[in-house]
């Protein structure tokens, strides 16, 4: 056991800040935030993220052939920890790259993966249908094969990035005659192939917009109809039909990693920094035995998130073999941060209710817009419900329930 | 950083679970229980055998001289078969003496290491807590040796000790003294805990104690302090861990309308919460045990493991009772003595709501923003 970074990592997390603190200016910050979802900016950003990546602190992990930089999971975690915490995304976690990596043909991972980390192609994730989310085996958007080509037909709902993305990385069935899993494939399509229509779907946090560091502050999002696409089926993914274990491939990559874990457990920094600002309000607070009681255990929540996210990068980087650690986190950080907002709440009073365009809002009303958002983590990307059927099942061995009015 | 055991501690940690698993079983527990004595004299001369005593013990001392993590999985295993051995006091107070003892105080160390003495911490008082700043017992220099009168309370393994440091306070400062158990003027009364193991209440009666016995100043019950929170913290996510994969084995077999109750997903998902608590305890005290080992501070490390596995190592065991039905609640069914371990073992060296009293001054009471992942220091 060694729970201490080495001394080159911590020197890599120095320069990091350093950069940063330097580099990061108001206008450059502006910018970003005039853009959307972190993706789309003018060209003082540009700049700026030129700047990222020339020190090679994108696709940090992912192979130097490939235009990454082929150095520690660990190294990406500490450059994408550092940027979260100043409120950007880099890096390139939650595209289609890892997946790529996984699974793609030699011509399909030069095609995309040196994209993905200068930033100019994006992928949007089309899994989710109006009839299924936490179970995708209920996918019925359709592909299918014509000659050299797939024609797609269907729906697609909550495709956060579409509006912004250069492709979808979409989940299909393929095999009109297969049930569940098997029958599904992966296609990567470009988001300009004729007949694909992208309409909003606007969140609860929209009017007003949350501000910066807002865990799930998404504005909007995306339900996309497929009007016969017809796209070459070089944009198949792996097998046809292995398209379930192909985008598992992708998202156990994606479940582990800096992001998540920054969304779980920032607010107990905020709130703790919070405290301790030299105001008569907040001095009083601070005083407070009950307040300092519940901060205290918030904040040992948020070490055991830390260790828990420290475990899955212990198990990637010794080999991956994971039981049921990914879903360890997954079910407890989310939840956490959910506990946290809502304590927090109760800490600040009435003015954690005020959004961002309220007057007398605290930190640019930043904990009454996690109130609209934390809940929403504890359902994407494996709801925990699903998380803790995995845990008692893989952990611990539990059986799978009978079908309904079976018994055993 | 890498938190899961490396290969001479899992080593380690695989030959203690294979000889508890054969040789610390539930009846042996028992026996402890019934028994006058409320250890098992014969299960702690195998350990002492087996050379878990001498593990982390600095070479000079008679020890191997192994980092501190080797006792985070011994007291893993201890707490998964809920080995009735004065282990915790005995390491504790051993370690306290490594680092802090003069040459004269280390000399007890061999014998520590081959199990023929063993050590029971006083540090609490009558009222119970778990504070340097409680301290009432006082000690009055005389020659060249001091007189401690007052009371300890909460003394655990007292009855199976050959010695006791008690922490008491000299010129109105905390100091530590090593004494022999049957001292003359130390007299013990029995407690009866959930645990049904020996924890004693001591009264001090003019007990001498040679200056060379004493070590002043407030660090070395600092250590000992957050020695002692951190192992019972270890222990007690061994216990909830194994709790917990009784209960799922039992889950497996209890059929109820018609499925084995494992198969509900009520059953399902409290049992992935109790699986979640005590690996989150295990990973906290393993940090803090951890950074005791480096020489670093770690009294808000220790206090967060403790403060956790109170609260969700008791809620795995309970969980675990709730799993077992009706039988939980009876003797002759072995679960419940998982339960009634960690019922006492979490109202011992600190409750949560101390424990978090000490984090959150480290929080909130000093200068600067704090980061998760930066160590806060107390005071
Ligand atoms: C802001 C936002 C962004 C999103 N971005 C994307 C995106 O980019 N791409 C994409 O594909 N999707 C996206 N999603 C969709 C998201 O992945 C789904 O909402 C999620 O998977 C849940 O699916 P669902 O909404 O259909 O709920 P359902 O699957 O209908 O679940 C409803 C409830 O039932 C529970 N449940 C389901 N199965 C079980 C079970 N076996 N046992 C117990 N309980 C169960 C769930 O836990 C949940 O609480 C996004 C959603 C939002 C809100």
């Amino acid at each position: 056991m060694e729970f201490a970074f080495d001394a080159r990592e911590d020197s890599l997390r120095r320069e990091v800040q350093a950069f940063i603190a330097e580099e990061l200016t108001a206008a450059i910050r502006e910018d970003i935030d005039a853009g959307e979802l972190g993706v789309q900016f003018g060209p003082i950003a540009t700049a700026f993220f030129d700047k990222v990546r020339a020190r090679g602190w994108t696709g940090v992990s992912w192979p130097v052939e490939y235009g990454g930089q082929g150095r520690t999971a660990m190294d990406q975690f500490i450059i994408e920890e550092e940027f979260g915490r100043a409120g950007l995304r880099i890096g390139g976690a939650g595209t289609g790259a890892p997946a790529i990596l996984a699974s793609g043909t030699e011509e399909q991972k030069r095609a995309f993966v040196p994209g993905c980390i200068r930033g100019d192609i994006i992928f949007a994730q089309g899994y989710s249908e109006p009839g299924c989310g936490t179970d995708l085996a209920g996918i019925q958007c359709r592909a299918t094969r014509v000659g050299d080509t797939y024609v797609i037909r269907g729906q697609k709902t909550f495709m956060t990035s579409a509006h912004v993305a250069t492709h979808i990385f979409l989940m299909v069935r393929t095999d009109p005659a297969s049930r569940r899993h098997a029958g599904l494939s992966i296609l990567l399509v470009p988001i300009d192939a004729a007949g694909i229509t992208i309409r909003p779907l606007w969140t609860i946090q929209n009017d007003p917009v949350a501000p910066r560091g807002t865990t799930y502050g998404e504005n909007r999002t995306n339900e996309v109809f497929f009007d016969d696409v017809v796209v070459p089926a070089s944009c198949l993914l792996g097998e046809e039909g292995d398209g379930w274990n192909v985008a598992q491939r992708g998202l156990s990559i994606d479940r582990v990693g800096a992001r998540r874990y920054l969304m779980s457990v920032l607010r107990d920094e905020d709130i703790v920094n919070w405290l301790k600002k030299d105001e008569a309000p907040n001095r009083a607070l601070r005083a407070d035995p009950v307040v300092r009681d519940k901060v205290a255990e918030l904040w040992i929540e948020g070490q055991v998130c830390r260790l828990l996210t420290m475990r899955s990068m212990t198990i990637a980087r010794r080999g991956g073999d994971f039981v049921h650690e990914a879903s360890a986190e997954k079910v407890f950080a989310p939840e956490h941060g959910v506990r946290a907002t809502e304590a927090i709440g109760q800490i600040l009073g009435p003015h954690a209710q005020l959004l961002s365009s309220s007057p007398e809002a605290v930190e640019e009303g930043v904990f009454a817009h996690n109130l609209l958002g934390a809940f929403q983590s504890t359902i994407n990307h494996g709801s925990v419900q699903v998380m803790r059927d995995q845990i008692a099942r893989k952990g611990l061995g539990l059986p799978r329930p009978g079908k309904r009015g079976e018994t055993v | 950083m890498d938190v899961l055991p490396d290969e001479d501690e899992a080593a380690i940690q695989a030959t203690a679970e294979d000889f508890l698993a054969a040789e610390c079983t539930p009846a042996l527990v028992r026996a402890a229980e019934r028994d006058a004595a409320r250890w098992s004299p014969a299960l702690f001369a195998r350990i002492a055998e087996l050379g878990w005593l001498r593990l982390c013990l600095p070479e000079e001392d008679g020890g191997d001289g192994l980092p501190l993590t080797h006792l985070a999985v011994l007291f893993d295993v201890l707490g998964r078969h809920l080995a009735p051995v004065p282990m915790h006091g005995t390491m504790v107070g051993a370690i306290t003496l490594a680092r802090c003892g003069t040459p004269a105080q280390r000399a007890i160390l061999p014998a520590v290491g081959r199990g023929e003495a063993r050590i029971a911490l006083a540090i609490q008082e009558a009222d119970g807590s778990w504070s340097a700043d409680a301290l009432a017992l006082r000690g009055r220099r005389e020659g060249d040796g001091i007189i401690l009168d007052g009371a300890k309370s909460f003394v655990d393994g007292f009855r199976e000790s050959t010695h006791a440091i008690a922490a008491f306070l000299l010129d109105g400062a905390p100091a530590l003294a090593l004494l022999e158990s049957d001292a003359p003027g130390l007299s013990a009364t029995d407690l009866v805990t959930t645990a049904k193991d020996s924890s004693a209440s001591l009264v001090f009666d003019g007990v001498r104690v040679p200056a060379s016995r004493i070590i002043a100043g407030a660090a070395p019950l600092r250590l000992l302090m957050d020695l002692a929170a951190a192992f019972l913290a270890a222990q007690m996510a061994g216990a909830a861990r194994r709790a917990t994969e009784r209960a799922a084995d039992y889950a497996k077999d209890r059929v109820a309308f018609g499925q084995p109750i494992g198969a509900f997903q009520a059953i399902q998902h409290m049992a992935a919460d109790m699986l979640i608590g005590a690996e989150g305890a295990q990973l906290l005290a393993r940090e803090a045990i951890w950074r005791l080992g480096e020489g670093l501070p770690a009294t808000v490390e220790a206090a967060q493991a403790k403060a956790f596995a109170n609260e969700k190592c008791l809620a795995a065991c309970r969980s675990a009772q709730q799993i077992h039905g009706g039988i939980g609640f009876i003797e002759v069914h072995d679960q419940q003595l998982w339960y009634r371990r960690v019922a006492a073992w979490a109202h011992r060296c600190g409750t949560a709501r101390e424990h978090r009293r000490t984090v959150a001054a480290a929080l909130l009471d000093q200068q600067g923003p704090v980061r998760l992942d930066v160590p806060l220091v107390a005071e």
